[in-house]
């Protein structure tokens, strides 16, 4: 893989750039090559050295006070260049309250003091990468745990009338499951076969009701390691057999605010 | 220095008695809450060879402990809080808020414009006016800076740098309108342009061009402004980049010495010009390698000054210096904690013998203090001054088996340093090289990997976490201020006599082309309101603009 370039830039007429030039160090150590604008550059100028030097990314620095004036135009003069596909993130002496407001004017990021070197280097690593890992395509299906699969199907089939599209095993899981498509979705019921079935256990716990949410994605082996690389832990961290020969792999519930994720690649048709 | 330990002592007694009639002791007798007095000074039982040649007495050479003979039993040091902000009206408000709070002397910050010689209205300024300190374009903006502040009864510290000489001519124009006479003057100028392209940043010209504008300022001064303090040599910044304290001190008298070669060398006598330099330091954590610090330069700047330039005159020996509290030891992380790193950086200043003081407000992690913030920040000065019993002898860490070592040991490695410096033909030489800026930058990396491994503890960082809601009040730069100041600027351009500004440019620009003293016609200059960008842009075409490698 080409390394990752990264553009470090002083807009304004700030002058320290401690934090710039360690940043820049931090993130060539982390594999990364790095050009630094030195100070006082204009938002055209920063905006240019970026095309120049076809960068993946440009880090702002500010200490000066000058952010909320100074961030916004590198990004409209990207745009005016038809590069807005180069993301801006920054740092430096930033209040709080701005940082909405920086969001909002396209910036992507705002690293405040106190942030480590590698969290940054972490953070460009997925900006980058995630361009090239779209985002989940759809609601793959919502699962929803039930006793009894044959108490549960009647309110699905006949008195929502969706169709019952097809009932399976899921030995691995412990679970006998059943599919209603629903628009561009499904709602999948799923029942316990024995005591130890996962399914058995949230509902000795929780009760039935909504177990899961799946997200339909492209590259599940890619989305694992993203998701890991950010900290986010996985219950499953290689993707294992799901229904109609899907590959799945669940999220900590902790990632969600207590929902259950589920990754699910979808066997190609064809 | 020769004469036995009884002799210097006595000499030492003599100095104490002349001082004591300009300024008595606070108090008679000082003691201890227990009652046990508290002496003047503290000395060895018995001396041990070279004790004089190392320490000395306070106020006698080397001064490493201290330049004055009684120190803070007769004042304390000066309380000068750097503030600035906004336009000139509202920093005339703090400042006038402030001497009511019992500060002693005016420091004033300029915004980034200001410092790198634009106007307002320059496309360059952009979203920089106001921001980081007061903005003057021209000398209506220091007429409200100053409205209703005497100039003959304040000293005030400028920070100002590659336009130095536009800055102070403003202030002597403003003193001459309230009638004070410009040798009545008292204050310091920053000056020091070498630290810009070393760690700071607000440089203008290249450094040769910029080494005359300063010589020329010295020059001026000695015959205009005697009281004015020329220079203060600034270690603050090169250590706020990243520098170690012995980095710090090299790198300071290094610079300090290129600034003595370059007076010398435009024929100024040495025993005119060096009482006049002033230094500034940093006040970072490490208590005693501080206190160390400041007793280490000192000694060596005496040494530096009669050994190496053979200054007769003891006031060339003492090296007297402003001190700040780090700005880059806060955290923005549980800022209330910063109001303790404050007190003991302060307080290791206090131990080191510093003239005067800024203590950071808790908030500059974040931005600019506001008026509490403001004022802790100056309580805690004047609890240490009065409450904590620590000024009451002179040089109480003197002997300190640990104090004396790092002492001698910060000499020791600053002198290799500086020794490394002259092998480059000085500290221009190096600057213009690199040198200082990639060791203090190396430094500056090893330091964010130590934090960042968890080898050094920053309380409230990487230790002692907790999740906070970071939202205290800050003091905001109103967004309408810089329109305000560009027409403010723009209606001056209108209403002024042009004829007048145009002829004043050009007789500067002639003086810069013919290598006269700049002073008088910068002086000129801003007496008939032309702009700090008008000038600083004649000497831009003069003597074009440094870029950094």
């Amino acid at each position: 893989m080409e390394p990752i370039r990264v553009l470090i830039a002083k807009p304004g007429l700030d002058g320290h750039d401690r934090g710039a030039l360690i940043i820049a160090q931090g993130l060539r150590d982390a594999g990364m090559e790095v050009i630094y604008t030195g100070l006082r550059q204009s938002p055209e100028q920063i905006a240019q050295a970026a095309i120049q030097e076809d960068v993946n990314v440009i880090g702002l620095s500010s200490l000066s006070g000058a952010h909320k004036t100074l961030f916004p135009k590198v990004v409209e003069a990207l745009r005016a260049n038809n590069a807005e596909d180069i993301p801006v993130i920054g740092g430096g002496v930033i209040p709080t309250e701005d940082i909405p407001y920086l969001e909002e004017k396209g910036v992507r990021k705002i690293f405040t003091s106190g942030t480590a070197m590698s969290d940054t280097a972490t953070f460009i690593k997925q900006l980058v990468q995630g361009k090239e890992t779209p985002p989940p395509n759809k609601i793959s299906h919502i699962g929803i745990a039930v006793q009894h699969l044959e108490q549960a199907i009647p309110f699905y089939q006949h008195s929502l009338g969706l169709p019952l599209e097809s009932v399976e095993t899921v030995e691995e899981e412990k679970v006998k499951v059943a599919f209603f498509p629903i628009g561009d979705t499904r709602i999948e019921l799923l029942e316990p076969m024995d005591e130890d079935s996962p399914i058995q256990k949230f509902i000795d716990k929780k009760g039935e009701g909504i177990h899961h949410i799946a997200l339909d994605v492209d590259d599940i082996e890619k989305r694992i390691s993203l998701f890991k690389e950010q900290g986010i832990s996985m219950l499953n961290e290689t993707p294992k057999q799901g229904a109609h020969d899907s590959r799945i792999a669940f999220l900590h519930p902790k990632a969600g605010q207590g929902v259950l994720y589920e990754l699910c690649e979808e066997k190609q048709e064809g | 220095m020769s004469g036995s330990y009884e002799n210097q002592k006595n000499k030492w007694k003599q100095n104490v008695d002349k001082t004591l009639q300009k300024f008595p002791e606070r108090k008679e007798p000082f003691e201890t809450s227990s009652g046990i007095p508290v002496h003047r000074l503290y000395e060895p039982e018995k001396p041990e060879d070279g004790y004089l040649e190392k320490l000395g007495f306070p106020g006698a050479y080397p001064y490493t402990r201290g330049i004055q003979p009684t120190m803070y039993r007769s004042r304390h040091w000066t309380m000068r809080q750097y503030a600035g902000f906004g336009s000139a009206k509202e920093t005339n408000e703090r400042f006038r808020y402030l001497l009511d709070q019992g500060q002693t002397g005016l420091s004033v910050a300029f915004d980034l414009p200001t410092q790198i010689g634009y106007d307002s209205d320059d496309p360059m300024a952009e979203g920089e006016v106001g921001k980081v300190g007061v903005a003057i374009d021209s000398l209506e903006d220091m007429e409200q800076l100053f409205a209703e502040i005497p100039l003959n009864k304040v000293s005030t510290s400028m920070t100002i740098n590659a336009p130095a000489s536009i800055l102070l001519a403003m202030y002597i124009a403003v003193g001459e309108k309230q009638g004070v006479a410009k040798e009545k003057l008292t204050g310091t100028i920053q000056n020091d342009i070498l630290k810009e392209y070393i760690a700071r940043g607000t440089y203008i010209y290249p450094p040769e061009s910029s080494m005359r504008i300063i010589t020329d300022i010295f020059s001026y001064c000695q015959e205009n402004l005697p009281k004015f303090n020329t220079i203060s040599i600034s270690g603050y910044h090169i250590r706020e980049a990243g520098a170690t304290a012995v980095q710090e001190v090299a790198f300071t008298l290094a610079n300090g010495m290129a600034y003595v070669d370059a007076a010398l060398a435009a024929g100024l006598e040495i025993d005119q010009f060096a009482p006049r330099l002033a230094f500034f330091f940093n006040a970072h954590n490490q208590f005693f390698e501080e206190a160390a610090k400041y007793r280490a330069a000192r000694r060596m700047w005496a040494k530096i000054m009669k050994e190496k330039y053979n200054a007769q005159d003891p006031k060339s020996w003492k090296m007297r210096f402003h001190t700040q509290t780090g700005g880059s030891t806060l955290t923005a992380q549980q800022p209330d904690n910063n109001i303790v790193r404050v007190t003991v950086q302060a307080l290791a200043a206090i131990m080191g013998g510093t003239q005067s003081l800024h203590t950071n407000s808790k908030d500059e992690a974040l931005a600019l203090p506001t008026e509490d913030s403001a004022r802790i920040a100056l309580r805690t000065q004047q609890i240490l001054a009065h409450e904590s019993g620590v000024t009451e002898t002179v040089d109480p860490l003197a002997g300190s088996y640990f104090v004396e070592s790092l002492t001698d040991e910060i000499e020791k490695k600053a002198n290799e340093y500086i020794k490394r410096i002259d092998e480059f033909g000085g500290a221009v030489k190096a600057v213009e090289a690199g040198y200082m800026q990639r060791e203090i930058h190396q430094t500056a990396y090893e330091t964010q990997k130590d934090i960042e491994k968890g080898e050094d503890v920053i309380v409230g960082v990487n230790e002692f976490t907790i999740d906070e809601e970071v939202e205290p009040e800050l003091l905001r730069v109103d967004e309408k201020l810089e329109k305000n100041q560009v027409e403010a600027t723009q209606r001056i351009r209108e209403n002024r006599d042009a004829d007048a500004v145009t002829d004043s440019l050009k007789k500067l620009r002639e003086a810069a082309v013919n290598n006269e003293n700049l002073m008088p016609f910068i002086v000129e200059a801003v007496k008939v309101y032309a702009t700090v960008g008008e000038i600083a842009n004649v000497l831009r075409d003069e003597f074009g603009e440094y870029t950094a490698m």
